[in-house]
């Protein structure tokens, strides 16, 4: 396999500049200047997702995101965002299966603020039983309104438990209700000891910022707090999908959905970034082969697409599809495996290759334009791939991918007899 | 259970007392090029060459408030006009269009909202060249051939059928309706079921007559692109345009209609979707700042009260916001959050009950302080990028704002007393003419809302 040299391909997206940085407790530090506006974005990932769970305990890593601003030592529940909007700040977390980020944005004269109310959540505990109360409540609504009540809102819990069977992907991220009811403050302080540590985290400041000064308050509120214990992490290792999984699933929707599901390498691997210009070639423009022959050539579907989802140690390869009323989803099926096959089989043009490269450069230089966009993807550089200089070279890995790269990768993971398909139907 | 504290550091540092801020640096809303072309196009170019990416945006001031002014049944039109420009021109076939516009890595967007219809283009500046002749070609030379219209159509009455599966969609549709009555803006941009079927080429092309015209055209550059750079291309492409233009007669403003109580009904519903509120202030109205004030305490950021009370207090829900949605010619002002079936009529007090509070006392003066630090410390995000500064100086113009508008904004906000957040709700929050719309399990919460008016049911087939 022959890969294509990268000096053939240039590209004109300007470098980011950026500095890194680690206290003796290990948290790591990344910056970057852009003074653009007077405001600043401060991100910390920890390294724990709903795959470090314990079986029988799920939902605690994102149970912890909304904890997080529910009181620590010096922060009393409900002043967190009370401070932080009145510093004139804003905040917002997400969980993964292997990461949680929160993260900050507030001007530039009060990033000391942001630093503050952020350390005291890792140097202490303070989470009241009325907090944990209050937002498992707020869980179960969060689940109600974004699975249950939303239309096809269940295909990620109903992909994972198959795709990841027996495995800690297995889970959905948001845990299971009656586990999450279960938990206790012990739970939480214990999960807190062993995850909500420096060692384990990764903080990204980005903005209207100058080095010194950043990482002298860096060292003055995170520097004294230690390092916590370290320990193994155990593996996911999710098992390949013996033979194809197709699973019909009744739901409150007027058009059918079909959703088709591969289990590929993890993130950052040659096959991740081969798959996503697969993504491109497949479904990114009017002018894309499921687009148009689906949606356009034989209207078919009301909308179709395809992902690539990476995670830390696999990846998920997804085509989803609205099939339009009265149509036949198993014509859909049909399209979609045979432009699949086609791409097997080698047929792949240059200016389809061309097409997408010329999309992905765009798409990164828009994507340096937002200081909470930047901050997020150092800290998951860092935190997974101890790489910050992927912010300026990860472009080269889409761009330089070949016609050949791509072939092999499909014909690895895009088999039939190792997916999982969830067909949507409307309930009578 | 805390962390031992290894380091000296820790015992000097005390963490019970919060930092002192500095003195935040002044931000003003960055100056932008303007200019009026021979044909009339209202030129803005925000420059920045810190990207090698250029954007063109073309607004024309007739959106979805017109649709009906080409026949009652004709809601969707304005939007259904904008989608159908890149499916055909007298140059090129849809599929060339898309085909041309994907090659470059480009996108070319078309759509529209109440109160304009717009086309954008995007690109890497080595492409914009090219994509912006595509864009003057959709602009200039659409055919709106029936074939596609009918693809077009098909594929909207779909979308139209998905959305009806969302409960936040049906609340907020079920509310306009009641809320705007027989006002244009009480229609879905997106049209509806029976109006979309009724749209016919001889439809687009009226549409497209009356507002695709360089005296109703804004065109704003943004990005890799000097003033003279974007005049020159424009001019190019444009320049020899003259399309008749008269201009549409404007909507009354809506009337505060009476309280109502609307059920819509969504079967398989586990949690009810409520929007709450009534009419309210258009865009330009000179008391915009204070109501727009008045509503980020009430919903429009995370330490609100409505969020306050009925997520952190309550657990009630996991999203909670009012928002003052403010057009040309009308607009509203609602309390929106989604919540378990069983305690629909609870949230309702509890809204009401902020609602009231609000218009009998004054906020305090930390609230008030608080929520001036917000608006201002969060004004820098909001120009960001190129795009977001565009947005805001397209909203000058359409909305007929001073240059100046932004940097007031600011200083207006600032000055504001708790007597005037006080007075303001009072004038402008009305309880008892709030339309109460919830979509969900109808037939569990029939009885309970009774406390709010009599329940009208909204079937969905």
């Amino acid at each position: 396999m022959k890969q294509r040299p990268a000096e053939n391909i240039r590209t004109a997206i300007p470098s980011i500049e950026y500095l890194e940085h680690q206290l003796d407790n290990g948290l790591s530090v990344v910056m970057s200047r852009s003074k653009r506006i007077p405001s600043v974005a401060v991100n910390t990932t920890y390294h724990v997702g709903s795959k470090d769970e314990e079986p029988g305990k799920t939902g605690l890593a994102h149970l912890f995101e909304h904890l997080m601003f529910e009181g620590s030592p010096n922060v009393p529940k409900g002043k967190f965002d009370e401070i932080l909007n009145n510093n004139g700040g804003d905040s917002n977390a997400y969980t993964t299966w292997d990461s949680t980020s929160y993260f900050i944005c507030l001007p530039s004269s009060h990033l000391e603020i942001a630093f503050w109310l952020d350390s005291d959540r890792i140097a202490g505990f303070g989470i009241t039983e009325e907090a944990l109360r209050v937002q498992k409540d707020v869980v179960k609504e969060e689940k109600l309104m974004y699975v249950d009540n939303s239309p096809y809102g269940t295909v990620e819990d109903e992909g994972s438990k198959r795709l990841f069977a027996n495995s800690a992907y297995g889970w959905p991220i948001i845990g299971n209700m009656d586990e999450l009811e279960k938990t206790t403050i012990d739970d939480l302080k214990n999960f807190h000891n062993k995850y909500y540590t420096p060692s384990n985290a990764v903080i990204s400041v980005v903005g209207d910022i100058d080095y010194d000064e950043t990482i002298r308050m860096i060292e003055k509120y995170y520097g004294g707090i230690s390092r916590g214990v370290d320990f193994k992490r155990n593996k996911v290792m999710p098992a390949d999908v013996v033979s194809e999984q197709i699973a019909d699933i009744s739901d409150n929707v007027h058009l059918e959905g079909k959703f088709i599901l591969y289990k590929i390498p993890e993130s950052g691997s040659k096959e991740y970034y081969a798959l996503n210009i697969l993504s491109g070639i497949l479904t990114e423009g009017d002018s894309s082969r499921l687009v148009k022959e689906l949606e356009y050539d034989l209207e078919l579907v009301n909308e179709i697409d395809t992902a690539v989802y990476g995670l830390e140690e696999a990846g998920v390869f997804a085509v989803s599809a609205i099939v339009l009323k009265g149509k036949s989803s198993d014509q859909v099926q049909k399209r979609i495996d045979s432009a699949i096959e086609d791409v097997k089989s080698g047929n792949i043009s240059e200016t389809e290759l061309e097409k997408v490269r010329n999309r992905v450069e765009t798409y990164f230089s828009s994507g340096r334009q937002s200081i909470v966009g930047l901050a997020d993807k150092f800290s998951f550089l860092k935190t997974f791939h101890n790489d910050c200089g992927r912010i300026n070279a990860e472009v080269m890995n889409y761009l330089n991918v070949t016609k050949e790269d791509i072939v092999m990768a499909a014909n690895n993971f895009l088999n039939k007899d190792k997916r999982i398909v969830l067909n949507y139907m409307p309930k009578k | 259970m805390n962390k031992t504290v290894i380091k000296n550091i820790e015992e000097q540092l005390n963490r019970s007392i919060p930092p002192v801020p500095g003195k935040p640096k002044d931000i003003n809303f960055p100056k932008f090029f303007e200019t009026v072309t021979p044909s009339g196009i209202t030129v803005l170019v925000i420059e920045d060459r810190k990207l090698p990416l250029v954007t063109a945006r073309f607004v024309f001031r007739q959106g979805a408030y017109s649709d009906t002014s080409f026949g009652k049944q004709k809601a969707g039109l304005g939007s259904i006009t904008a989608e159908m420009l890149t499916k055909g021109t007298s140059q090129r076939s849809a599929a060339t269009i898309a085909e041309q516009t994907d090659f470059l890595g480009a996108t070319l967007s078309t759509g529209a909202d109440y109160d304009a219809s717009y086309v954008s283009c995007y690109s890497l500046t080595k492409h914009f060249d090219e994509i912006f002749g595509i864009a003057s070609d959709v602009l200039r030379n659409p055919v709106f051939s029936d074939e596609e219209l009918q693809r077009v159509k098909e594929q909207r009455l779909n979308s139209l059928l998905s959305m009806i599966d969302d409960g936040d969609y049906l609340a907020s549709r079920s509310y306009r309706q009641a809320v705007y009555g027989n006002n244009p803006y009480s229609f879905s941009v997106d049209g509806n079921s029976s109006s979309v079927a009724s749209i016919e080429v001889g439809d687009l092309k009226k549409f497209y007559e009356k507002t695709y015209s360089p005296e109703n055209l804004i065109v704003a550059f943004v990005g890799d692109v000097s003033p003279e750079e974007a005049v020159m291309r424009l001019e190019s492409e444009f320049g020899n345009w003259h399309a008749s233009f008269e201009e549409l007669k404007a909507p009354e403003k809506p009337d505060m209609n009476s309280s109502a109580v609307v059920l819509t009904r969504k079967s398989g519903a586990v949690q009810s979707s409520l929007r709450i509120g009534h009419v309210c202030i258009n865009r330009n109205d000179p008391d915009f700042i204070k109501v727009s004030l008045m509503n980020t305490i009430l919903g429009g950021y995370f330490t609100s009260r409505i969020n306050k009370n009925l997520r952190e207090v309550n657990g009630f829900t996991y999203s909670a916001r009012s928002a003052l949605s403010s057009h040309r010619f009308g607009g509203d002002i609602s309390v929106l959050t989604e919540v378990k079936t069983d305690i629909t009529t609870a949230t309702i007090r509890e809204i009401m009950k902020e609602i009231n509070i609000l218009r009998e006392s004054e906020p305090g003066d930390e609230e008030l302080q608080n929520v001036k630090n917000f608006v201002s410390g969060n004004f820098p995000l909001q120009l960001e990028t190129p795009n977001s500064i565009a947005s805001k100086a397209i909203n000058l113009k359409l909305f007929g704002l001073n240059n100046d508008y932004y940097n007031t904004y600011i200083r207006t906000v600032n000055e504001l007393t708790k007597e005037d957040i006080r007075l303001t709700a009072e004038k402008f929050l009305h309880p008892d003419k709030l339309v109460f719309s919830i979509a969900g399990d109808v037939d569990n919460i029939l009885d309970e809302v009774t406390e709010f008016g009599i329940p009208e049911i909204v079937e969905i087939n």
